[in-house]
């Protein structure tokens, strides 16, 4: 099966990705998040933590905080600043319109928890290195693959026949965008970043985290989010959308002056992350199970 | 022709037909619908409308919280409201502290009454927003009369002096759009912190500057210091640039001319008690006050003092 994609096609994604709608959440986090926002206890603080573990909601705060109309275009790039900002009225709104995933499908679970294993270990990397904001490389590493969503969510047609030619071809995802859509997912998350205002600190590491060289300002972000992207998939936690391990660009390694024996200690550290968040991952996918579309107009 | 101003209408019920969108166009006013309050919210957030009509019955509690989302914020309270009720809603009565509403009109609706509404709820927030036009917060005339009338019922209440350290150095160095920047994000935690601390009586306004003011039961005052402190110190990094955040300091001019290293702007913040009715007049806060802040201000980084003494002390 092929599709044509002309120019008339890309222009056509182009002006989508744009209007980009609310991007669906799993449907388990939204059950976790709607159930918390129902408890008076519970702090802005809590709940940001978990919102911090969906890259959806995630680039929806951080969209909203950032719009001109917040008066912040460009600035915010955590998801613990956004919170205290919008404040819990604001979040506990957006959580409750959250929209979720009508038919959860592997892969869609995979990509999280992809991009939340990525996080976590981009995380480990910037405090072995003591850098500033370690919380914002983290956002950055969960919204990195953004754009795959945005593929999977408007293109259904065109995902199928992706999936087919990683599977027939033996190709990469990204390969494979490239060659069928003619766009791919960096270039697609680079719109986004654009559209929605995010500050350059999150947009660089997000379009360039296949060829980090590419980064002008933020190159160390980027090159830690390319390698913690590189080490989450070779450790094959989450589902990266193909079975290959992305190659590693020697410059971003040497760049962040991590030596090889620095890595037993880094792998084992992240090691320790990840099973934590296996749990978690569990969690959710239980309660998405449990709880069928609980608000849904 | 000035712009025109932009309603969202909630609600599938008793939506207006093809004839009475005519009417809304004639009287320069155009129509974006949502059917629900869920669909709504991305809207009212992202792209604000002018005013809002809820056609819609809000029974859902959930709505009812999001009305007061909107209304609660410091950033769309200023959006009028306005809700078509059913004539039998109105007669059993209406819990109004429930509807932070602007006003209402009874189904089913006459239009020329409603566009008449309409053009009363512009002027009535003209009117009550004389708040300070940059962060909203209420100014002067408003944090005296509320601290005052706090003095006179004697309650136990705290009153805080929020000011930012190096605010006129930053101005220079990152210009004054930058520093409005600074400004809206302390009006913005402020609110968002005294709300989520305390459900009983709380207060923020802006006097004017990088000068805030706040209120709030005696006993919340230190968790609502550190929380602000805390709050500030995180969120101050997303405004400075990279190299000014990696030598944790930037170069400015200081006010005689001289090129000086700044550290990066901090929060000082001097609290008084009212305890044992203390106070009688406001003007003797700000002075208790003020003695703490010069105390504060030789200080480096974020500080804060709470002043506890006794009209003995």
């Amino acid at each position: 099966m092929a599709i044509e994609w002309d120019e008339e096609k890309i222009a056509g994604f182009r002006e989508k990705l744009r209007q980009a709608k609310a991007l669906p959440t799993l449907p388990g986090i939204v059950s976790k998040l709607t159930q918390m926002v129902e408890d008076p206890s519970v702090s802005a603080d809590r709940i940001g933590r978990v919102i911090a573990k969906d890259q959806i909601l995630a680039a929806k705060l951080l969209k909203l905080v950032n719009s001109a109309f917040y008066g912040f275009p460009g600035r915010i790039s955590t998801v613990s600043s956004a919170v205290i900002l919008l404040g819990f009225n604001v979040v506990r709104s957006l959580v409750l319109s959250a929209s979720i995933f009508e038919a959860m499908e592997k892969t869609v679970v995979g990509l999280w928890e992809h991009s939340l294993g990525c996080a976590a270990i981009a995380n480990v990397i910037a405090r072995r290195l003591s850098i500033n904001d370690p919380e914002e490389i983290s956002t950055a590493a969960l919204l990195h693959d953004i754009g795959k969503v945005v593929i999977r969510e408007n293109l259904a047609e065109e995902a199928a026949v992706l999936d087919e030619a990683i599977l027939g071809e033996n190709i990469s995802l990204y390969e494979a965008e490239q060659r069928i859509l003619k766009i791919n997912h960096t270039q697609v998350g680079q719109r986004l970043c654009r559209h929605w205002n995010l500050p350059d600190r999150l947009a660089e590491p997000i379009a360039y985290h296949h060829e980090p060289k590419k980064s002008a300002n933020h190159y160390v972000s980027t090159a830690i989010v390319h390698v913690a992207d590189v080490l989450v998939r070779a450790r094959g936690f989450g589902f990266g959308g193909d079975k290959w391990v992305p190659a590693l660009d020697h410059n971003a390694w040497a760049a962040l002056t991590l030596r090889e024996e620095d890595l037993p200690g880094l792998i084992a550290e992240a090691e320790e992350v990840l099973v934590e968040l296996r749990g978690f991952s569990f969690e959710i996918q239980t309660l998405g199970e449990k709880c069928p579309p609980a608000i849904e107009s | 022709m000035p712009a025109r101003h932009r309603v969202l209408i909630i609600g599938k019920g008793d939506k207006p037909g093809k004839e009475q969108e005519y009417l809304f166009e004639a009287k320069g006013y155009q129509i974006i619908s949502s059917p629900t309050f869920k669909k709504a919210m991305d809207t009212i957030f992202n792209d604000p409308p002018d005013l809002i009509l809820v056609m819609a019955d809000m029974q859902d509690k959930v709505e009812l919280e999001m009305v007061q989302a909107v209304k609660g914020g410091i950033y769309c309270a200023h959006i009028p409201f306005i809700i078509a009720l059913s004539r039998e809603a109105i007669s059993t009565g209406i819990e109004w502290e429930q509807y932070p509403v602007d006003d209402f009109i009874s189904k089913p609706i006459d239009y020329t009454e409603l566009f008449a509404r309409m053009s009363l709820c512009f002027e009535r927030m003209q009117r009550v927003f004389d708040n300070n036009p940059l962060t909203r917060l209420p100014g002067n005339t408003s944090i005296l009369k509320t601290i005052q009338a706090a003095l006179d019922a004697g309650e136990e209440v705290a009153i805080g002096y929020v000011d930012i350290d190096n605010f006129k150095p930053y101005n220079d160095r990152y210009g004054f759009s930058r520093g409005d920047e600074v400004i809206r994000m302390v009006a913005m935690l402020l609110t968002n912190i005294l709300r989520e601390t305390d459900t009983r009586k709380v207060f923020a306004g802006h006097v004017g500057g990088d000068d805030f003011s706040f209120m709030v039961p005696s006993d919340r005052a230190t968790q609502v210091c550190e929380k602000i402190i805390s709050s500030f110190d995180a969120l101050v990094k997303n405004l400075v640039d990279k190299d000014d955040l990696k030598r944790n300091y930037f170069v400015a001019r200081d006010r005689q001319g001289n090129e000086q290293h700044f550290p990066l702007p901090s929060l000082s913040i001097a609290v008084v008690s009212n305890h044992n009715n203390r106070f009688r007049h406001y003007g003797e806060v700000a002075e208790a006050a003020t003695q703490i802040k010069k105390h504060l201000k030789s200080l480096e980084g974020s500080n804060y003092l709470i002043d506890r003494r006794k009209p003995s002390d």
